[in-house]
């Protein structure tokens, strides 16, 4: 048996998993990674469009600050986030976007004096700053009220996550490419690491660690059609039901993307939008200002794909042989601005579409892009019920985006959940409950019982055929937990699922036997993991009989802040059941800085609860106080709803900008 | 979307699992009937579902940006995912990318290859101060058409065509290749990275590095991202050569070392 | 530990074989031009060869003028084929690997360096004969005494190969020289890059035609001498 021992484990090298390792390396700790694919391959590369950061540098983000960021991305979450855990977040995403510029991203800058922008469909002339020349500048995004979405081009992942690899390879983290984990190993409540199976060999390690961490991003591809890479299975979060200890959140909380391509589900970035770009019908006409005549095109993403659809039912949508679709429109931005900005979205556009988007309106479709839902932890990333498991970005819900996500905000949390999550791993690893206390015998007993599972499917004559249950589930996802929900699909859809996952204990590998690099096989244990996720996204949305954010159900369209303020909480305690429990966690009015209210766009369709009228007119009140005393807005905000103390110390400082200016006392040069 | 019968492709894939004793490398042939749009990934992966499970190769994002499926698509390389079958003829042939460890058929470990390269050169910012001093304050303003000249050759997604393309790497296995020179070009353009020409001589100024570049532009030619490569090479050259014939390199900076090394 | 630093050699060899075949390139690119005089009649070569002779400048013939210009190009030569041989395979699987890759991948740049493998190797034996007789017997260049080498001599079949081999080799080599150090690359080199192959190629043709026009009148003069006045020839 070969056991790696290590003090931190991540699972996943996309960039929250980067960031976690160098940022427990750096506190002096051994890590280890371990990934699918190269890092550089992650999904985080396929972030096009930005990171969200209040740095208000560009004339239309000037002003910008936590604050603003901060009721944006609990507007956009619909009040489902943990608004603590939001506010650790805005405080901290402007530092993480200037400490990856001293890793070496090459942000877009501002250019001072004029230049012309797109804005609503009209040449607007924007007069940005002289003292603001050269520093990082921001696009437009939907749901937010300043230009705040910093961007390198429309590769801003990309660059991010070459950033982030550099910086490992600087600080010498150790990366185990293509090992896949396959169990968590546990004992006694206590999370020592997990069983891996190495893709190319085939050969079963045992990785035991202090802490583990898992960052394996979401589970998109448990849909037919999405935007997620091909590797974004949701294993991570499997592993962790699987434990039968920790459990899941919200994982009903599924966004689907304004505009993926069609038929191929190949995501063109929210920037085309920002930068200008308009959505149209059947008949050219730009239909959004009729639905959100304030934010348009730029609503929440979840807003704007339901829009789309309902103007596809309406009969307005682009007939085509993949079903009907709608135009993306951003030949008004002029081939410039394509060429330079938009680079990705035009070789998306020639390489899959065969069109030239400077002439040419893209054939769009809303696609499922994005797992709000994930691992449930606590605002230190670790999980609430089994100690030393981590999670973090988008395989975790620790919870900043409740029932949807901003556009900009993911990568944002990426990073910045990695470097939190590290310095409490740190604080784990140097304190002394992190002791490993597992013997190799109960270590053995995980290991042998995933060779025991894989031996099993090699050798199972008349199995299932993974490849027809993997389907039958990407199919009913697709139909029945789409965009609109309604309960008799839902049903449909658990009672499916909960068949496919008994027919799935009986899969069968009959056509590749080898023990070592074997796709079939891979697809055979995947397809068993895979369908357990999508069962806990089905009951958890059969059980939500409300809307809210991306959870939109036609029989219950209300946002009902009296029954369903609160976050579903999925386990799987028991193997041979085959639904998941469930259980809520309960979301207080009374803890928040920002009460239930209207978005500010999309229907005003709210079963309100009394509670946010009581807490608004409490945090009025304080405010008002305050501010006749001439306290400033972080004050304010202290008295509001404190959060600085959950912040590790060295990230508690306030941020630097413009037009708040660091006084000289502070300036120690 | 023509009422024309569809084509009937031949793929013909290069095959072989190191893992399974005894078995050579062979060609498999498979038909697929063409479709719209339809591009190798969506090919490949139904020859794995519905003719042979075992069939290897790689995709992560399919759509061109993440660099996992190069392979040689009738004899050049080229990112499978964002080949469309329209563009290619009735008979395709597959073959992974060569020079790379072959993990079978068409899977290939160029990760550890372009891990060994990003080490070797080491690729990432050099500063004085490794950790930026203050966190909260504003950051250092760059220029802006620097940046956008930075991010140019930042694109590159280290998908290995520009070495499976290379004539030169083929004699010398040592050869940093393309991808590896276009990388210290990005860094020296980079004001943030203080290493001076003479530390990127120390990294590319030999027959491994810049000056092993044979300029036959197989790399120019194949890469997916259009990068500017043979400029960049050419650019590189001329600061090396000038470099190492300017009697300077004693000078290097050496950022890494400093306390380490003694004084020359 | 201390660090090796990497010798200043490399940078050197590069340059230098890169220098030394521009020098060579451009020299070939005059020599044929100065050769194809015969084209304009035996006078035009004869005073073409009185001109090298320094005959213009110093009132009298010197063909040690030529033995030290053809000794300087023979040491470039030398020195040329001395560094370029470090590139070229040395083991026959280095050449198989290589081949195999040119074969496979059919890219017009790589297969272009297979062409300067395989002239560059031919010149080593056609180049070093033609220099070597240049060089020990300068008096023997005119328009008759040429004419008489080639055709009586046997040169003819070794100039006709040394002729395709040298022009590819230079032009070919011209068109990689500048993409090697990024000459002429303008503001957009890809365009560059297609202009500079158009005046590769059509430099090839050119001087292909013109040598092979050269070399076809030497033989013509060569097979007809009988009917020269025989003191031209023996002058």
């Amino acid at each position: 048996m070969n056991i790696i021992y290590t003090d931190v484990l991540v699972v996943g090298g996309g960039l929250a998993g980067l960031r976690v390792a160098t940022g427990v390396q750096e506190r002096g700790h051994h890590t280890i990674v371990l990934t699918l694919v190269p890092p550089k391959r992650s999904h985080s590369a396929a972030a096009q469009g930005g990171m969200q950061a209040s740095l208000g540098n560009c004339a239309m983000g000037w002003g910008d600050n936590e604050d603003i960021h901060f009721e944006d991305t609990v507007k956009g979450s619909d009040w489902g986030a943990d608004q603590q855990v939001v506010r650790m977040f805005v405080n901290t995403a402007p530092k993480a976007i200037r400490q990856l510029t001293h890793y070496g991203v090459p942000w877009n800058r501002v250019r001072k004096g004029k230049h012309e922008s797109i804005i609503n469909a009209e040449k607007v002339v924007i007069e940005e700053k002289e003292e603001a020349h050269g520093l990082i500048t921001a696009r437009d995004f939907g749901g937010t009220k300043k230009w705040r979405t910093c961007y390198t081009s429309d590769g801003t992942g990309h660059s991010m996550l070459y950033a982030m690899d550099n910086k490992a390879h600087e600080d010498r983290v150790e990366i185990h490419e293509r090992m896949e984990a396959l169990s968590l190993i546990h004992h006694h409540g206590r999370c020592y690491g997990v069983v891996a199976r190495n893709l190319m060999s085939g050969e079963i390690v045992a990785y035991i660690a202090k802490a583990t961490t898992i960052a394996t991003g979401g589970y998109g591809r448990i849909y037919e059609v999405s935007t997620n890479a091909i590797i974004c299975q949701g294993t991570g979060q499997a592993i962790a039901l699987e434990s039968g200890i920790a459990t899941l959140g919200n994982m009903e909380a599924v966004q689907f993307h304004p505009t993926a391509i069609v038929p191929v589900g190949i995501l063109t970035t929210e920037g085309c939008r920002g930068d200008g770009g308009l959505l149209r019908d059947v008949d050219g006409y730009r239909f959004m200002p009729d639905y959100e005549p304030e934010k348009k095109e730029l609503a929440s993403r979840d807003v704007v794909s339901r829009r789309m659809i309902e103007h596809i039912r309406k009969g307005k949508g682009v007939p085509s042989r993949y079903g009907d679709h709608l135009w993306l429109d951003i030949t008004i931005l002029g081939r410039k601005h394509i060429e330079k900005n938009l680079r990705e979205v035009k070789d998306i556009c020639e390489n899959f579409l065969g069109i030239d988007p400077a002439v040419d309106w893209i054939p769009v479709r809303p696609t499922q892009h994005y797992s709000m839902g994930g691992i449930r932890t606590k605002h230190t990333g670790e999980s609430q019920t089994l100690k030393g498991l981590y999670a973090c970005g988008e395989a975790a819900c620790w919870d900043m985006h409740g029932f949807n996500r901003l556009g900009g905000n993911s990568v944002s949390e990426t990073v910045v959940s990695g470097m939190l999550v590290a310095e409490y791993i740190s604080d784990f690893c140097d304190s002394p409950q992190s002791h490993i206390g597992i013997s190799t015998g109960a270590i053995e007993v995980f290991v042998e019982a995933e060779k025991e599972k894989i031996h099993r499917l090699l050798n199972n004559e008349g199995g299932e055929d993974a490849y027809v249950l993997r389907r039958a589930m990407e199919k009913i996802m697709m139909e029945k937990v789409g965009i609109f929900r309604n309960g008799k699909d839902l049903q449909d859809a658990v009672e499916q699922l909960e068949q496919l996952h008994i027919r799935s204990k009986n899969i069968g590998v009959f056509r590749s036997k080898s023990y070592a690099a074997n796709p079939a096989l891979v697809v055979a244990y995947r397809t068993q993991k895979m369908i357990k996720v999508a069962l806990t996204v089905a009951y958890g949305a059969l059980l939500r009989t409300e809307s809210r954010g991306a959870h939109a159900r036609e029989d219950y369209p209300m946002r009902d802040d009296i029954n369903w303020l609160k976050r579903t909480i999925t386990s799987w305690p028991d193997p041979e059941q085959t639904l998941p429990t469930v259980t809520y966690e309960p979301i207080d009015i009374m803890d928040m800085e920002l009460p239930p209210g209207w978005r500010g766009y999309g229907k005003k369709n709210i079963i309100e609860n009394p509670d946010s009228a009581i807490q608004q007119a409490k945090i009025d009140a304080i405010r008002n106080e305050l501010l006749k005393k001439g306290a400033d807005r972080f004050a304010i905000q202290k008295a509001l709803m404190p959060y600085e103390h959950l912040l590790p110390e060295r990230y508690r400082g306030r941020n630097e900008r413009l037009y708040e200016r660091f006084d000289e006392q502070k300036d120690d040069q | 979307m023509s009422d024309t019968k569809p084509r009937k492709l031949k793929i013909n894939i290069l095959r072989y699992d190191p893992h399974i004793k005894g078995d050579e490398p062979h060609i498999d042939t498979f038909e697929i009937e063409e479709a719209p749009g339809m591009t190798l990934f969506i090919v490949l992966n139904d020859i794995r579902e519905h003719h042979d499970a075992s069939l290897k190769f790689d995709f992560v994002c399919r759509a061109g940006i993440c660099g996992s499926c190069g392979m040689l698509i009738n004899g050049k390389p080229g990112l499978a995912c964002s080949t469309l079958t329209s563009r290619l003829p009735d008979e395709i042939n597959l073959a992974p990318l060569p020079f790379f460890e072959l993990i079978g058929d068409l899977s290939i470990y160029n990760g550890k290859w372009m891990r060994g390269m990003n080490e070797r050169l080491e690729t990432w910012i050099h500063h004085k101060e490794k950790e930026l001093r203050d966190i909260d304050r504003i950051e250092e303003p760059m220029d802006p058409d620097l940046a956008e000249e930075i991010y140019e050759l930042d694109r590159c997604i280290e998908c290995g065509c520009c070495i499976a393309g290379c004539g030169t790497i083929q004699m010398n296995e040592n050869f940093v290749g393309a991808v590896g020179l276009n990388k210290i070009a990005r860094y020296r353009l980079d004001p943030r990275d203080e290493r001076t020409d003479a530390d990127y001589y120390e990294l590319i100024g030999d027959e491994n590095g810049v000056f092993g570049c044979m300029t036959l532009l197989g790399c120019e030619d194949v890469c997916p991202k259009k990068l500017p490569l043979q400029s960049k090479i050419a650019y590189m050259r001329r600061q090396m050569v000038k470099t190492g014939l300017n009697n300077n390199i004693r000078k290097c900076n050496c950022l890494q070392h400093e306390e380490k090394m003694p004084e020359h | 530990m201390s660090k090796l630093h990497h010798s200043r050699v490399p940078a050197y060899l590069d340059f230098l074989q890169s220098m030394s075949g521009l020098i060579l390139a451009l020299f070939i690119v005059g020599h044929i031009l100065f050769e194809a005089s015969i084209l304009l009649g035996p006078d035009a070569m004869e005073k073409m060869t009185l001109f090298f002779e320094g005959y213009y400048f110093f009132g009298a013939r010197y063909p040690i003028i030529i033995t030290l210009l053809a000794a300087f190009i023979f040491a470039l030569f030398i020195l040329h084929a001395a560094l370029a041989i470090r590139k070229i395979p040395s083991t026959y699987l280095q050449y198989k690997t290589f081949k195999t890759h040119k074969d496979r991948f059919r890219h017009e740049d790589t297969s272009l360096w297979m062409v300067q493998v395989v002239t560059g190797f031919a010149m080593f034996f056609l180049g070093s004969v033609h220099l070597y007789f240049m060089m020990v017997n300068p008096s023997k260049i005119g328009p008759y005494l040429s004419a008489q080498r080639v055709v009586e001599g046997w040169m003819w079949p070794l100039y006709l190969l040394l002729l395709f081999c040298v022009v590819l080799h230079a032009f070919v080599g011209l068109y990689r020289l500048a993409l090697k150090w990024g000459w002429f690359e303008g503001k957009n080199y890809r365009t560059s890059r297609k202009i500079m192959k158009r005046l590769m190629r059509a430099g090839i043709a050119a001087y292909i035609v013109i040598g092979l026009a050269s070399l076809g009148t030497y033989i013509s003069i060569g097979l007809h001498l009988d009917e020269t006045p025989a003191v031209k020839v023996d002058k």
